[in-house]
């Protein structure tokens, strides 16, 4: 007995030293390639502002997803190998609004003096987070608007981040990534702004296509993992019902799934969001407990490895974001 | 019938919580004398390895987790008799070794979505198949820990003294740290690492404040466990509380109250005897 737990100990220890000796091979290979020479390095950090910045900067760019695939970003943290990164890059990107409240302290220790730092969504006006809570709850229309004007520090977790969510804003983060890879590569200007008008145009179908499809339900609720869809909702009239408030990291409480459950009886609700990085099973809990369905729909802030490789981008994803959107009101 | 029963999630919710909460006692008892409190921390930590093992290697995460768990409390169980009076670095150790793991492991986990939907435990989204478990689960611990009792009672007392009176001390041993590891592992995604870390240890806790006897410890252990749980989770329904969070700060009540009652009663009982 003693002589074989010995055995299943050296054995749990000799796992661990190869699993770190092939985690430390794997990190090394990230960074920037010899293909990267000559372009401008971008790294942006979550999927969204990736596939804005590989869209406007084409065959120009050289872009590194600093949050991998498949990863919350709300619970990730830079490695040291990111900031190597950094350090090679002329760009970083980052969605800002609170999404990566840890981007400030990050670019404060980076010694690069060259690299460009870009807040994409400065400049959109940003839903505080109590006012996208309070959306829920029918009084919606006071303070929508609000906005800071003067840009001053974003706290984090003082405002909604998902702007993306809305095609509209998603065209004000891509001008502001076009404007930041013009002023750092001049020569390139008029492929960056072509590239620029056709992902304008397309947010412009995609916006018009989610107002038709979503004209006949205004008004209407939908249920969600976390309470990402304010840009979303604000723009295209609906109401969002969050089991978890804007972060996703929180455990419901008790009363909190008994006022959904009873919201969805109450407003005929017919289906539970999910999100695919998030575990389903709170919302698999309230759609059995209501006699729902549930169904997924992605906040985009990160997309799986599967999805990525696919080659999904953002006009994809939130294409079969409408078709949930709209079959769950049928 | 109260609005806390009419909800099916709140029934699974009471019913789950109050199975876990007695055999958890049970088990708790038996760790907390074996100076073994912190297990159930170092237990849910080195799940994580094994999930992400499971994950890895193609196999049912759920298998993975309660292999790792049963490697692990063994090889605490081995490395605890070596170290004699520092046996509690037997618990550092292999929370280290879990946690390390984990760590390294997950790293090579494509989706965090898979990742998250095997660590992730709430007590108030329980799945009728996690509830099964938990119902077979505590049927067999339960049985071991009756039928086992009086080995128990002995070794927890004196193992030396037990083994030399004919108990036999490894396979007593064994049983209750697969037991404890399987329960840690089937709890932790059940009702959360949480509540199941802190109810193997502080029921027990506060029981020993008050309880004069192995026996007594046990029945009170029970009862703090029990009483939190369901106040636990009425507190959380009806004031909008985090379920877990409030279980087990309700415990840490009763632990600070019984030794209260203890101290009052001992300082009651020599002003008796003078």
């Amino acid at each position: 007995m003693k002589f074989s737990l010995r055995r299943l100990f050296s054995g749990v220890l000799a796992v661990s030293l190869i699993g770190g000796a092939a985690g430390l091979l794997c990190s090394c290979r990230r960074g920037f390639g010899a293909d990267a020479e000559g372009k401008v390095k971008v790294v942006a950090t979550i999927f969204p502002v990736y596939d804005f910045a590989k869209r406007i900067g084409g065959d120009h760019v050289s872009v590194k997803m600093l949050i991998p695939a498949g990863t919350e970003p709300h619970e990730w943290e830079p490695s040291t190998n990111d900031m190597l990164m950094l350090e090679e890059a002329d760009l970083f990107v980052y969605s800002g609004a609170g999404m990566e409240p840890w981007a400030e302290d990050v670019l404060g220790s980076v010694q690069n003096k060259d690299l460009v730092a870009l807040e994409a969504s400065k400049g959109i006006a940003l839903l505080k987070t109590e006012e996208v809570h309070d959306m829920e709850d029918d009084h919606e229309d006071d303070h929508e608007d609000e906005h800071d004007e003067d840009g001053h520090e974003h706290h984090h977790g003082m405002y909604d981040p998902h702007v993306w969510l809305s095609p509209k804003h998603a065209e004000a983060e891509m001008e502001a990534i076009a404007e930041a890879l013009i002023a750092i590569d001049e020569e390139n200007a008029d492929y960056y702004r072509k590239n620029l008008e056709e992902a304008k145009k397309s947010c412009e179908e995609l916006d018009s296509a989610f107002r038709e499809g979503l004209k006949p339900y205004e008004g209407g609720y939908i249920v969600v993992a976390h309470e990402a869809y304010g840009y979303l909702c604000r723009e295209y009239g609906l109401k969002q019902i969050g089991i978890e408030g804007v972060s996703a990291d929180q455990e419901p409480d008790a009363a909190r799934m008994r006022e959904i459950i009873d919201k969805v009886g109450e407003y005929g609700i017919k289906c539970i969001f999910f999100e695919e990085l998030v575990d389903p099973k709170v919302a698999q809990t309230i759609a059995d407990e209501a006699g729902c369905r549930t169904m997924a729909l992605s906040p985009l802030d990160g997309l799986s490895k599967d999805d990525i490789d696919a080659g999904r981008d953002y006009f994809s994803v939130m294409q079969d974001n409408l078709k949930a959107l709209v079959s769950s009101f049928e | 019938m109260p609005l806390i029963f009419q909800y099916e999630y709140m029934q699974r919710a009471l019913f789950v919580g109050l199975l876990l909460s007695v055999i958890v006692a049970c088990l708790g008892t038996v760790m907390v004398h074996k100076r073994l409190s912190l297990i159930g921390d170092a237990l849910s930590h080195s799940s994580l390895a094994g999930v992400a093992l499971g994950l890895l290697l193609g196999f049912n995460p759920i298998v993975g987790a309660m292999a790792v768990c049963i490697v692990s409390a063994l090889s605490i169980e081995a490395i605890r008799k070596k170290l004699g009076n520092h046996s509690e670095l037997a618990v550092a150790i292999v929370m280290s070794t879990g946690i390390g793991l984990a760590g390294v492991l997950s790293g090579f986990v494509r989706s965090s979505a898979d990742f998250n939907s095997f660590l992730f435990g709430s007590i108030v989204a329980i799945s009728g198949f996690e509830a099964r478990l938990v119902m077979i689960l505590s049927v067999i611990v339960l049985l071991a820990f009756v039928l086992l009792y009086k080995e128990l009672f002995y070794i927890s007392f004196d193992e030396q003294a037990a083994a030399i009176s004919g108990v036999p001390v490894g396979f007593v041993n064994a049983v209750f740290t697969i037991l404890t590891a399987v329960t840690v592992s089937i709890a932790a995604r059940t009702v959360g690492a949480l509540i199941i870390s802190s109810l193997l240890v502080v029921p027990v806790a506060a029981a020993m404040g008050i309880a004069k006897s192995y026996k007594t410890t046990v029945l009170w252990a029970i009862f703090v466990s029990t009483v939190s749980t369901v106040g636990g989770l009425t507190l959380s329904f009806y004031f909008g509380l985090k379920p877990g969070g409030t279980i087990v700060l309700l415990s840490v009540v009763f632990f600070l109250l019984f030794r209260v009652i203890g101290y009052l009663r001992e300082k009651h009982s020599v002003k008796k005897g003078a």
